[in-house]
């Protein structure tokens, strides 16, 4: 069993969010760290090489910033968003970046059972939830992306940096205005809340990913980092960059 | 095996001597790992303006494939006095011609040693034991 560091921080600020995840991911030594989160207020995410003007939503949404994964823009409400830091050694991120999702994914689909919902990897299927022009993260689609009914439920995307990864996703547990006609754990089962899957997962992971989670938090070299990048991320000039 | 005019990286890069200059680029290795050998998921590319100057060991530019953004790191020090912008709109040309066509930048060093680099046969063994 890998020890591994459990940090839950619900309704943090966006750009705080988004400092933690790249303050761990430049955390050398550090253990193999899950993180689930929630937002407050609600932001949309822009994808790191997005175009700010490609993204229609981003000029409705109250709050943006930019990932430093790549990938679509994500609405971040009514879901559980994860980030997992390890160093590119770890097993689960041994071989190929399709094969480090396919682990993370059958985790996942093991917990979306448990509610019910029946989730599996795209592979070459049709979506309905794909969409033209939005610049979503859940209306574009890979094979390797965990869909349901027909529609995508659960975005993520990594950045590989210093021989560390981080992966981050999205977990839709409800749809939202911006984001519409996607899948969701409400299709199956409304009114579950983030806390309550991030439990379910936390059982699912499962023996082959053998993690023994420990409640920990940040160290202070990573606070401190996160301190000095949240500036970054609340810089407009970041979010609208490109 | 891989070219054997170069030295590689931990990080999957290349660096080939041309003259005064040198080339660095990324391997098959690395493009296999980010596009899943589907030359289609290679979807960003951001490269360095000339005139940058860069350690060793430096982040020049970032690859984003459908699904990962990594970091591309100079294998040298020096300046770069060219980018393949050619690659940022035909990104798969990296696919296709990773050790040609599919150069990156072009540095003028610091130094012409390349000791501390892999040669190929090493980066083979490197590569066969995982690649991380």
């Amino acid at each position: 069993m890998d020890d591994w560091r459990l940090i839950t921080t619900w309704d943090a600020p966006p750009a705080w969010n988004m400092a933690l995840d790249q303050a761990l991911l430049e955390s050398p030594g550090a253990p193999p760290t899950l993180r689930l989160y929630t937002w407050r207020p609600a932001a949309l995410s822009l994808g790191y090489f997005q175009r700010f003007d490609d993204v229609p939503a981003a000029q409705r949404a109250a709050c943006v910033v930019r990932r430093i994964t790549g990938g679509g823009a994500i609405h971040h409400q009514r879901e559980l968003t994860f980030s997992i830091c390890v160093d590119l050694e770890h097993p689960l991120y041994a071989g190929t970046v399709g094969q480090s999702y396919a682990r993370v994914h059958a985790s996942l689909a093991r917990a979306l059972a448990e509610f019910g919902v029946e989730a599996q990897p795209r592979g070459e299927a049709q979506l309905s939830s794909d969409q033209a022009g939005t610049g979503m993260c859940f209306h574009d689609s890979s094979a390797l992306d965990l869909v349901w009914r027909g529609r995508k439920g659960v975005g993520s995307a990594q950045r590989r940096k210093g021989g560390r990864v981080l992966h981050h996703g999205s977990i839709k547990l409800d749809t939202t205005p911006l984001e519409g006609a996607i899948a969701s754990v409400a299709d199956v089962r409304a009114g579950v809340a983030p806390h309550e899957f991030a439990q379910v997962w936390l059982r699912a992971w499962g023996p082959e990913l053998g993690a023994n989670f420990r409640a920990g938090a940040p160290d202070s070299s990573e606070r401190a980092l996160a301190k000095e990048l949240v500036k970054r991320f609340e810089d407009p000039g970041f979010t609208r960059r490109r | 095996m891989r070219p054997n005019d170069r030295r590689y990286t931990q990080t999957h890069e290349w660096v080939k001597p041309d003259g005064e200059t040198m080339l660095i680029g990324i391997t098959d290795f690395a493009v296999r790992e980010l596009s899943n050998g589907n030359e289609d998921d290679l979807v960003y590319c951001d490269l360095p303006e000339p005139g940058r100057t860069l350690n060793a060991g430096e982040t020049f530019g970032e690859i984003e494939s459908v699904k990962a953004v990594s970091d591309l790191n100079a294998p040298v020090a020096g300046e770069v006095i060219e980018s393949n912008v050619n690659i940022e709109e035909h990104l798969e040309v990296l696919a296709k011609d990773p050790w040609n066509a599919g150069w990156m930048i072009r540095l003028r060093p610091e130094r012409k040693s390349l000791d501390g680099l892999m040669t190929a046969e090493e980066y083979e063994k490197f590569v066969a034991a995982g690649g991380h």
